[in-house]
């Protein structure tokens, strides 16, 4: 009986390790196939005794093997080994991790999202003589083993609610979060709410969550990673992946495919090599803090010591998070520095942090996003010109200081009382004049005289050029600029043509005059950004800033330097950000812009440094913040985590803007999509998109691709979004800066001094 | 009709462009009589102007002529003409002055900066209801002044048009609820709140002054004055008379001639300013005070040209306006100046519609059973109506009949001729469609001929 579960555990490892190397024969797999089988064969002609003795070698084989397999693990095998049913999951872990648990809003299937799971978790430990209880708040995507209704931990938009909604109880209940990454990336449907505006979301509420984060990475699949894994610290198992794409997705997008053709499995693993996903790589960008060591082959729900091993981690980890901004810490902080691990177990630490520490907390936290992904990418200004704009900064921010905080506080509370003194005096000076101001009118009838030429002055006024230095001729929309497409002599139908029986568009009407909007049912077709430049923004009036800083292809991956030239000679830009400062008819402002034809829009290292340094300088000069996306495909995937990682950099930096009382406008054009939506962008509290645009997380074939829906042709367009409550309004192109004017009239934060 | 009659007097080479409705009208057998079948090219739309691009393509035609309508005032259309691939001549002003003048507002705008009167009020569209109260009161306050007793202003989206969107405000009280209502209609309708305030005038008349000028925009004349206050309920006309006032005959309250000048002279100037490059008509509102103001520019040749050209000789010669439209056009030089042109005698301009014109001007459905007129040599009758034939008054267009121009040597004979072509008019017809009787204005234009050109 003994010998046959023996067997039996043996074939399972067996059948383990051939689903995980899959195609790939080796020589290790075939001798262990081989001696298992030849073992099994003679099973009932050896003694027991012998049997045992032989089934203990076998399984030293076994041992050794599979330890000889893991040093030969590819990506790809990876990416196979936390995609298996038996690899550990959520469950495991708060049963194994945790002293004591209660899952909170679901059971099993009956849950608004299965594949999120949320618990109230203790750990129990005997510190000295004291039992001391020390409760977190578990969030995490559950994979579960295989079950269909966890969806593969593939979270739906409300699932990411639910969670949102857990780490603000958190944040109430002064406890720390310990988030679990296990998901291959996101449920891409948009709903209510959408799939990008509720990761949005969750990053926007994450950057300055007022609780410790530690966040472990098994299956880090881009924006569904992002929703939770936003942390102070971040441990990774050794044997997770945690990429901007999907290997499949990425050799999909690099051989050009499209409908179902699926990549050939070379492809896949070449993509899988050079997307970098695995945790050496990750923490040798420093995208993570810590690699936990997993058994051989990875982590099944059997390997009690490593759970051990994650629970002193996690201990280790929280009280790390939480010494740092700790004001008394001395000898304990020292003691958990020492990282003799074996200690976490034995040294208490209190979890719960003071408002002072919470904000350090946050602090810190957001120092540690903003540090990152400086080797991504390449700032071409000179020493001499770096080190001006360091000391520009310097007094910029120190003016600021004084300008606003210090100053402008009290000039303000000034403003406010003199205000209230002058209104409540002319009531009064009103009521006591009155009286007097009649009888003078009833002693004294009008002047005939001053009457008549009153009346001259009138009859000038209204027969005269009301404001002759505007000049006589307003018709016409006078674009500053119009698109070289004007040049040409054809004609285009407009797409709405069956619906709204729109006449054929004369080119240089169309792109010229009208900027591209179809008069007849207002169809917007695109633009180049250069029109908004000029048009909108006044780009030859403006002052650009970090126009050195360059995309560059970090992860050296393959033929991506060719087509990075390709696009930075064509469009003449070093990124796909463009940042400068400008009026906006008076209004000082910063503005960032993502444009398209830079590689489709895609946010990199570069880009996201560029946006995150504008809104600090919008900060710092107290200037409104206008991100206006001309397109983006999204996050740029030949950067792997380099790319990934500007979505909770850059909505932080959104986040500290807006703190600190800044106005964030976006205004979407054409097609917007993925990681930039589903984080810096979809967070703004004023988003605003032109008819005719896209916004969303997935475009429709991914959508189909990976939930099975077919999806309507306006899935994505800029109504449904508006009546999904992502974006805020719909703006006629022609018209986006009268719209933008009087939105910076009517939505000034506290802080902001253009009014 | 008349620019193919003028294109054969010019000896130039047509085309005419028709759609299935028109087939039957004058238009298309006058074309057939004078080009072939050749010349004619059946569409589906008159408004469509890739088609008529591409009949133009297809004939290799050099020049447009826009007529009388929807294209004649379209700048972007004159501006396609001449920014083609294979660009052709523009019959009418060069695109930017139909741009600068074709918009009413900037045409005020114009006026303005060039100390031409116009009618007190707002001179841009305003958005900002302090401004609005502003311009409201001092417009009350302006009425008062000038003995006005009950002032009213008009308060109309200023990108609405046709009567829509236009309302009246008699008191100062009213003001600030008319405007934000008109402002709501402007926003939801027209999808810009621009609003505009005017001081409304009663009692006017509609005068006109023909410009004429070459390509260079350098040189003007005009063709006198026309009248044009016998109006439909739609502000179409029914009736012009040209020239606009008869001084001598008619007891005015001011001074007719002098307005005439005073009005030429501004048309005049504003043409020469804006270099005004074709046939234009300046029109103007003349109040019971003898006070011109400006309304508006037509960038195009109108359907009264007949008018002006009968009662004008240069040196002695007759003149026809739209010959001259497409000689100028293509080129051509003014070869004489105001001085070589004289005007004698006194014409009149009848538009025969079916009409219902007790029914506030409806139009009318049905079929021409018989038409005919007395033959005078002061006379000359333009009709789309087959004078052998029935003819079905196509629906889709306007149902125009017949035009038809008299000639006198004073106001009175040409009254007198007037009432004699009307009473001489043999048109018959049958209803059809909804309307219970056949109708035409012919009673109208008799009642009218009667006090033409008196206030």
């Amino acid at each position: 009986m003994d010998a046959e579960r023996r067997i039996q555990n043996l074939n399972d490892r067996l059948k383990y390790i051939r689903d995980i190397f899959g195609q790939k024969e080796n020589d290790n797999i075939r001798l262990l196939a081989a001696k298992l089988s030849e073992v099994v064969a003679r099973e009932h002609d050896l003694p027991g005794g012998v049997l045992a003795e032989e089934l203990a070698r076998l399984e030293d084989l076994f041992d050794f093997s599979e330890r000889k397999l893991d040093l030969s693990l590819s990506p790809m095998d990876l990416v196979r080994i936390v995609r298996h049913p038996q690899r550990i999951c959520l469950k495991d872990i708060l049963e194994n991790v945790y002293d004591n648990y209660t899952e909170i809003g679901g059971r099993g299937e009956f849950n608004i999202d299965p594949s999120m799971l949320i618990a109230r978790a203790i750990f129990t430990r005997r510190v000295g003589e004291k039992v001391i209880n020390q409760m977190v708040m578990v969030i995490g995507q559950e994979k579960g083993h295989g079950e269909s209704y966890r969806n593969g931990g593939s979270v739906k938009p409300w699932g990411n609610a639910k969670a949102l909604h857990y780490m603000k109880v958190a944040e109430t209940e002064n406890i720390p979060v310990h988030t679990f990454v296990f998901t291959p990336g996101a449920y891409p449907i948009e709903d209510w709410p959408g799939a990008a505006q509720q990761i949005a979301r969750n990053l926007y509420e994450l950057a300055a969550l007022r609780a410790p984060v530690i966040s472990v990475f098994s299956e880090g699949g881009s924006g569904g990673a992002e929703a939770v894994g936003l942390g102070d610290r971040r441990i990774m198992l050794s044997h997770g992946y945690y990429s901007v794409i999907s290997p499949e997705g990425a050799a999909a997008i690099e051989g050009g495919l499209r409908g179902g053709t699926r990549a050939t499995p070379e492809l896949i693993e070449k993509c899988a090599t050079q997307l970098c996903i695995t945790a050496e790589d990750n923490l040798r960008n420093g995208y993570i803090d810590k690699i936990l060591q997993e058994p051989p082959l990875g982590a099944r729900p059997n390997h009690y010591d490593f759970f051990r091993e994650l629970r002193r981690e996690l201990i280790q980890a929280t009280n790390e998070a939480v010494s740092e901004v700790k004001s008394m810490k001395l000898y304990r902080a020292m003691a958990v520095r020492a990282r003799k691990s074996d200690d976490a177990e034995s040294i208490f630490m209190r979890w719960t942090l003071s408002k002072s520490a919470l904000k350090r907390l946050v602090d810190l936290r957001q120092r540690k996003y903003r540090a990152m992904s400086r080797h991504a990418r390449l700032d071409g200004t000179g020493v001499m010109k770096r080190a001006v704009a360091a000391t520009k900064e310097t007094i910029s921010a120190v003016h600021s200081y004084f300008r606003y905080d210090l100053l402008g506080r009290q000039k303000k509370r000034l403003d406010v009382i003199f205000e209230e003194l002058g209104a409540e005096a002319h009531l009064v000076r009103h009521k006591l004049l009155m009286p007097l101001k009649r009888t003078i009118d009833k002693i004294l009838p009008g002047n005939n005289g001053v009457e008549e030429k009153k009346g001259d002055a009138v009859r000038d006024k209204l027969t005269r050029l009301s404001c002759p230095e505007d000049g006589a001729c307003l018709v016409g929309s006078e674009w500053a600029w119009t698109s070289p497409r004007s040049q040409q002599d054809r004609t285009v139908s407009c797409p709405n043509v069956r619906t709204h029986h729109c006449p054929d568009l004369w080119v240089p009407d169309l792109f010229g005059d009208f900027a591209g909007v179809c008069p007849s049912c207002g169809h917007h077709f695109p633009m180049e950004y250069r029109w908004y430049l000029e048009n909108v923004f006044d780009y030859k009036e403006s002052k650009e800033f970090n126009s050195q800083i360059e995309s560059i292809n970090p992860l050296g991956y393959e033929q991506f330097d060719l087509k990075l030239d390709k696009a930075k000679e064509k469009t003449g830009l070093k990124s796909a950000c463009i940042t400068f400062e400008t009026a906006i008819d008076g209004v000082d402002t910063t503005v960032a812009v993502l444009c398209a034809p830079f590689r489709g829009g895609s946010v990199g290292a570069a880009e996201g440094e560029k946006f995150i340094r504008a809104a600090e300088r919008a900060g710092r000069k107290r200037q409104p913040f206008i991100a206006y996306v001309h397109g983006t495909a999204g996050i740029r995937i030949q950067e792997g985590v380099n790319g990934v990682i500007q979505m909770p950099r850059c909505t932080i930096a959104v986040r500290r803007y807006i703190d600190a009382g800044g106005l964030y406008l976006v205004l979407y054009d054409t097609n917007s999509y993925a990681g930039p939506v589903a984080s810096f962008l979809g967070c703004s509290p004023y988003q605003f998109a032109v008819q005719s645009s896209n916004i969303g997380f997935a475009g429709p074939g991914v959508i189909t691709e990976t939930t099975g829906i077919a999806v309507a042709p306006d899935y994505h367009s800029a109504y449904h979004a508006l009546s999904r409550g992502h974006i805020h309004g719909i703006w006629d192109r022609r018209e986006a800066k009268k719209n933008l004017h009087q939105a910076l009239l009517t939505m000034g934060g506290r802080n902001l001094y253009y009014r | 009709m008349r620019v193919m009659r003028a294109c054969m007097r010019l000896d130039l080479d047509f085309v005419c462009v028709y759609t299935a409705e028109d087939a039957e009208s004058g238009h298309v057998r006058l074309a057939r009589e004078l080009g072939g079948d050749t010349s004619l090219y059946k569409i589906i739309s008159y408004l469509d102007a890739n088609e008529l691009f591409s009949v133009a393509d297809a004939a290799e035609a050099t020049a447009v002529h826009p007529g009388y309508g929807f294209f004649a005032e379209d700048f972007r259309f004159a501006r396609r003409v001449v920014r083609r691939d294979r660009p052709m001549v523009y019959i009418g002003p060069s695109w930017w002055v139909i741009r600068d003048l074709g918009d009413k507002i900037n045409t005020k705008r114009i006026a303005r900066s060039l100390n031409v009167p116009t009618v007190p009020g707002s001179d841009r569209p305003v958005y900002n209801e302090v401004e609005a109260e502003e311009i409201a009161s001092s417009l009350f306050e302006f009425q008062t002044s000038q003995g006005i007793v009950d002032g009213v202003i008009m308060v109309k989206a200023s990108a609405g048009g046709g009567g829509m969107g236009i309302e009246e405000v008699g008191n100062f009280d009213e003001f600030r609820s008319v405007f934000r209502r008109i402002r709501n209609y402007a926003k939801r309708n027209f999808g810009d709140e621009g609003v505009l305030i005017e001081q409304r005038i009663f009692d006017f008349n509609h005068l006109e002054v023909q410009v004429v000028s070459e390509r260079s925009g350098t040189k003007h004349v005009h063709f006198g004055t026309r009248n044009c206050s016998i109006q439909s309920t739609g502000k179409q006309k029914r009736v012009e008379i040209a020239p606009g006032f008869a001084p001598g005959v008619i007891p005015y309250t001011f001074d007719a001639t002098k307005v005439i000048e005073e009005i030429t002279e501004h048309s005049m100037s504003m043409a020469r300013e804006s270099g005004y490059d074709n046939v234009g008509t300046w029109e103007w509102i003349v109040t019971p005070k003898g006070e011109p103001f400006l309304m508006e520019v037509n960038t195009r040749i109108q359907v009264e040209n007949g008018v002006s050209s009968i009662i004008s000789r240069i040196n002695g010669e007759p003149v026809d306006i739209l010959s001259e439209q497409l000689r100028l056009a293509l080129g051509g030089k003014l070869e004489y100046s105001q001085e070589d042109i004289l005007f004698t005698g006194v014409g009149i301009e009848y538009r025969i519609v079916a009409e219902n014109t007790d029914k506030r001007f409806t139009p009318c459905a049905g079929r021409i059973t018989k038409l005919d007129w007395q033959k005078h040599e002061w006379l000359n009758v333009y009709t789309q109506v087959p004078l052998d034939c029935e003819y079905e008054i196509p629906m889709e267009y306007d149902p125009n009949l017949a035009l038809a121009i008299v000639w006198g040597r004073d106001l009175a004979e040409v009254k007198v001729r007037g009432a004699q072509f009307l009473d001489e008019l043999i048109l018959e017809g049958t209803s059809g469609g909804k309307s219970e009787n056949f109708y035409t204005n012919i009673r109208y234009l008799k009642e009218k001929t009667g006090n033409i050109l008196e206030f």
